[in-house]
């Protein structure tokens, strides 16, 4: 059986930090500070579909703007 | 048979009863104690005498048990001598009376009450005043339970208020007494009823796991024990009625608002969405049986899904349900059930369940103490004094404490408000909280942000030490130094800087770390790619990293795939002879890539890990301090290609030390001893193989999977001067993140499962240990371990969905932070430090390696003929834990064998192939690993001739019972089919063929005909001493009657 409380069936958020790093973070609940919606939510699965591909350059944007 | 007593069958709740009773005699564990108050100014004999009228009345308290033909029945007795002490401390002071009584009561608890003598029960009458007795009765549970207590209660105060009032007694006629009772209940449940309903549990019970995963403070002994306690707790009396409220609104009655509860927090600290708890009925549905003093309960199991994570109110719905549904079919006795569904017995566990839940009415007098438990934890709930029980063998007082308080706290929460979903209710309280999120401590003070720099800092501190060795070959630091700048100098050329990559596919020689530190000088990092892959493979690393140079050695050059990259040998002198570039690229920032290392990917194809410059500092100014070995020779004699080598490949030489690159087991000159070594625990047995100059003088570390702690003792016995470190670390957190160390003298810290606990986290790193919805999970309770810090890694090469899904925002940490879930479980110690408990996912760990099953499982079902595969490491096998690949379809072994070996590196090469028709899967459609066969075919289990006279016997008496025609020496009674009744009649058979004093519990501990036998032998031994010349002809004579 699953484990207790997990929520793989929940809908989720993509989201990003001031890094512009990509997560996903379920939908309902308090989202972590420094971190914000990127306007798309979803199934799990479409959720990271969707990061695929908008998170095209994965290096931390400090190290993007310094290089 | 004699009109002085007659038999009858005993009920199936009294052979359930007996039958536990027989598998530890002597234990009180089915001592029920009650007692009352007697408010009149009566004398002795005539609280006695209303006892007699009791005992007159109800036949049950004049039975004892006995076995005929095989079967237990239950012997009433005309007569019984009634077992009556009568104290009278009304001379005594209050307390000291008190005191008194309570030993009494204790004392009376305490003692075993034998089944085959009656009465079953003892009474003490003690006088504390002119006009107030109090009755003590202790009886066995095989003819009482809790309603008989209210029954005794008014009976006996209607008895003795009549007999002061000097009136006749009104108590109700009994139409039936309870031996009529046990007949008619076997008479009942016969034919389509009880099928119906053996297969109601049997569908209901499918699956259901062999025992609870709540955690315990200690591991389950081999052999069942009731040794308990119970803690005492009141459930507010605001808090009753606010849970019968919730209930109205569901139709639902506070016993099932009550068990909702203990269900979530169940659930929750077991971390097990298939909750089973044995919950107690009266049985007495029968008006005939209303007023019978007797063993009417039974026991059921409410088996709850709490998958999902409902709300508490969606929980008491589906508790509801399944209480209802159970009653509906819940005539069949507990002992039925068990024996329809799982007969073969552990003799450390109770069958079915081992979490018990009784709402009992409340007699408002003081409980007596219990010191025992038939269940590991037990739940007596009534609206005044509830106790949970519990064995002491398995839990400590404080975590029963610990129980009782979360249970209040998931109660209080979820009937405030029942739409709180269950994985939110409360467990801790906020100190508890705050303690298990606390950050890990400060960062230790770094010098420079890359190691780079940090072994540049050494080489101009000890430019002539030696750095480097292989074989009689040596770098110095600054020979090191030199080799590298000329390497870095030749990519700068090719174009290389920060956040390029490089591949390096060499083997372990001299010039291997000129060249890793080459690229790192250039600001570029590192993609190690191991020569010993397939073809297959390193072109994929290739093209997946886009690496635009690779760094191999002259005889590798041939077996590099042909593609883009420009191709240098580290050992072709001619590459390297360019003048020093003149002006200096840029250097690597902390924030830029230092190595890619590729891991097992879950769906089919390796993924590469971006560790940054910084991390890989962070990590190794840790490691500098903490494994002083570093600073001597660090023997490194595995792969570069996994990131274990990190520690030992850069550690010593930022701390002057220096790195020997050389097989474990290379002939070690005496003086050539090293003072770190890292290894997997598989290492270990070879380590012990080799003499003690091939072992390290001052660190062992090792990682990469569980670590049996006999082998560390093992191997701390022959080295005790020795630091031994476990150290835990996932790729994604940079090679080592959380680590135990363990100094010479001192103990291991070890888990239930026998392993070394993995300790704390690194300088500068949180561990968290959290439940599916993010949440800390408490002390004991095991959960998904995450990692926050400067060690977490930057993700998965050009893979942003994968790392999105791995890399999570921390909500612990600083704003905007990640945290890496590592899909391993682990669980905190009460000091705060922490144990690896295996992995959420399929991952496997195999001597080191880390192996996605999906990986395999891929690749084999690309193979013409496969239609399904799993993967699957066994631990059964005589040669210890092998990977093992289970396929459907009509397939070529051998040709799988080779095509595997074409694509995926020897690690992942399955040993053994099993061919099935299906995969097994559970209920719920996984693959149900319990179920997958052993591999290389088992023999089928060979028939073994009986050896011995007690063989034979025993033999006999199995084939006769179980009627199978042909019973071996190492057959089994339970795998033969044999279940608890048909043991008893077993032992009773082999106790009428020859004296031997074995007890019923014998056939659940020695089930196989050898076992059996030589306990039977041990015992007829151990009374040899104690027998006559006589005795001992007679006996053996006996014993050679069993031959057929």
């Amino acid at each position: 059986m699953n484990k207790a409380g997990t929520m793989t069936d929940h809908p989720y958020l993509v989201v990003r930090n001031d890094e512009e790093q990509y997560s996903i973070w379920p939908a309902g609940r308090i989202l972590p500070a420094g971190w914000h919606e990127a306007g798309f939510s979803g199934a799990k699965q479409e959720c990271l579909d969707h990061i695929e591909t908008v998170w095209t350059d994965m290096r931390p944007l400090s190290l993007r703007q310094g290089g | 048979m004699t009109a002085r007593e007659w038999e009858a069958p005993a009920s199936f709740g009294q052979e359930r009863i007996w039958l536990a009773d027989q598998l530890d005699p002597g234990s009180p564990v089915f001592n029920l104690p009650c007692s009352l108050e007697i408010l009149h100014p009566i004398e002795a004999d005539e609280v006695v005498a209303a006892l007699k009228t009791v005992v007159d009345r109800h036949e049950v308290l004049r039975t004892s048990f006995r076995i005929v033909d095989g079967a237990l029945r239950q012997v009433v007795h005309a007569e019984v001598d009634l077992d009556v002490r009568v104290h009278d401390l009304r001379a005594l002071p209050a307390e000291e009376r008190k005191a008194r009584m309570y030993d009494h009561a204790l004392a009376a608890a305490r003692a075993a009450v034998p089944t085959d003598r009656a009465p079953l029960w003892r009474a003490t009458v003690t006088r504390t005043g002119d006009a107030r007795w109090v009755v003590g009765f202790v009886v066995h549970h095989a003819v009482f339970d809790a309603t008989s207590a209210v029954i005794l209660t008014t009976e006996l105060t209607e008895l003795c208020a009549a007999a002061a009032a000097g009136r006749p007694a009104g108590l109700p006629e009994l139409p039936i007494q309870y031996a009529d009772y046990a007949a008619w209940q076997r008479g009942q449940l016969t034919g389509q009823a009880l099928a119906d309903q053996t297969d109601y549990w049997r569908s209901r019970l499918a699956g259901l796991p062999a025992v609870h995963t709540l955690p315990t403070d200690r591991p389950r002994p081999a052999q069942l024990g009731y040794a308990g306690d119970e803690v005492r707790f009141t459930i507010p009396e605001e808090l009753q009625e606010q849970a019968a409220a919730v209930g109205r609104r569901s139709a639902a009655t506070p016993f099932m608002v009550f068990l909702t509860a203990y269900v979530a927090l169940l659930s929750r600290l077991s971390r097990d969405d298939d909750t089973v708890v044995g919950v107690t009925m009266s049985g007495r549905d029968l008006p005939e049986v209303a007023g019978l003093v007797g063993m009417f309960i039974n026991q059921m199991v409410v088996r709850t899904d709490t998958s999902g994570d409902p709300a508490f109110a969606e929980l008491l719905g589906r508790v509801r349900a399944t209480l209802l549904d159970a009653m509906e079919n819940g005539q069949i006795p507990f002992q039925a059930v068990v024996e329809a569904i799982a007969p073969q017995r552990d003799p450390g566990v109770q069958p079915l369940y081992q979490i018990g839940f009784n709402y009992i009415p409340d007699s408002g007098i003081e409980p007596i103490p219990y010191s025992t438990s038939k269940d590991d934890l037990a739940f007596d709930l009534t609206t005044g004094t509830s106790r949970l029980l519990y064995r002491t063998d398995l839990f400590d007082r404080g975590t029963a404490e610990t129980f009782v308080a979360r249970y209040l706290r998931v109660l209080a929460a979820g009937a405030a408000d029942p739409d709180t979903r269950i994985g939110d209710l409360p467990l801790m309280d906020e100190a508890e909280r705050a303690s298990l999120l606390e950050a890990g401590a400060q960062e230790p003070p770094r010098e420079h942000a890359t190691v780079c720099r940090m072994v540049q800092a050494q080489a101009a501190r000890t430019p002539d030490a030696t750095a480097v060795i292989v074989g009689d070959r040596r770098l110095t630091y600054a020979e090191l130094e030199e080799a590298a700048g000329r390497v870095a100098d030749r990519l700068r050329r090719s174009g290389v800087g920060p956040e390029s990559l490089v591949a390096v596919y060499a083997e372990p020689c001299l010039e291997l770390l000129p060249a890793l530190l080459g690229v790192w000088k250039a600001g570029a990092g590192y993609v190690p790619v191991d020569p010993g892959y397939p073809a297959e493979r390193v072109a994929y690393m290739l093209a997946d990293s886009a690496a635009a140079v690779v760094l191999t050695q002259r005889h590798l050059t041939g077996a590099l795939p042909a593609a883009g990259a420009t191709v240098l040998a580290v050992d072709d002198p001619g590459e390297w002879t360019g003048q020093p570039a003149a002006g200096s690229s840029p250097e690597a920032a902390p924030e830029n890539v230092a190595y890619v290392i590729y891991t097992s990917g879950s769906t089919g194809t390796p993924k590469g890990v971006v560790v940054e410059h910084g991390s890989v500092a962070a990590y190794l100014a840790w490691a500098g301090t903490a494994y002083p070995g570093l600073a001597g020779q660090a023997l490194l004699h595995s792969p570069i290609s996994f990131d274990l080598t990190v520690t030992g490949l850069f550690g010593p030489l930022t701390v002057g030390g220096a790195v020997r690159f050389a097989a474990l087991d290379d002939g070690v000159a005496a003086g050539d001893r090293p003072t770190f070594l890292k290894a997997t625990p598989s290492h270990l047995a070879l380590l012990a193989a080799l003499p003690d100059r091939a072992a390290p003088s001052a660190d062992l570390v090792l990682g990469g999977e569980a670590l049996p702690a006999d082998w560390v003792t093992a191997w701390r016995e022959r080295h005790p001067g020795v630091t031994v470190v476990n150290e835990y670390g996932p790729t994604e957190a940079t090679v080592g993140c959380v680590a135990a160390h363990v100094a010479p003298g001192e103990a291991l810290p070890v888990d239930q499962a026998g392993a070394v606990g993995i300790g704390r986290p690194a300088p500068g790193n949180t561990a968290y240990v959290l439940d599916g919805g993010l949440r800390p999970a408490p002390a004991g309770v095991v959960g998904e371990l995450y990692v926050a810090g400067p060690q977490v890694t930057r993700g998965y090469l050009n893979r942003p969905g994968a790392t999105a899904a791995a890399y999570v925002p921390c909500p612990y940490g600083p704003p905007g932070g990640r945290m890496y879930r590592t899909g391993d479980l682990a669980r905190r110690r009460a000091d705060g430090s922490l144990e690896f408990a295996g992995r959420a996912d399929d991952q496997i760990k195999l001597h080191g390696y880390r192996i996605e099953p999906g990986e395999i499982e891929t690749a084999l079902r690309a193979r013409p003929g496969v239609r399904d595969a799993a993967v699957s490491v066994r631990e059964d096998t005589s040669d210890g834990r092998r990977l093992v690949a289970y396929l459907v379809g009509e397939a070529d072994l051998t040709a799988i064998g080779d095509a595997l070996a074409a694509t995926l590196p020897a690690h992942m090469i399955p040993s053994g192939y099993v061919t099935l028709d299906a995969l097994p899967l559970t209920a719920n459609g996984k693959l149900d690993h319990a179920a997958l066969p052993a591999p290389s075919a088992a023999p089928e289990r060979r028939y073994v001739a009986p050896r011995t006279a007690a063989e034979e016997l025993v033999a006999e008496v199995f084939a006769e019972l179980l009627g199978v025609e042909k019973v071996g020496a190492e057959d089994d009674f339970f795998e033969l089919g044999g279940n608890s009744l048909l043991a008893i009649r077993a032992i009773a058979r082999i106790r009428g063929q020859i004296e031997v004093d074995i007890p019923v519990r014998g056939l659940f501990s020695y089930a196989t005909v050898a076992d059996l036998a030589a306990e039977i032998e041990r015992r007829l031994n151990e009374d040899l001493d104690q027998l006559s010349d006589e005795d001992v002809e007679r006996l053996l004579t006996a014993e050679g009657d069993g031959r057929p």
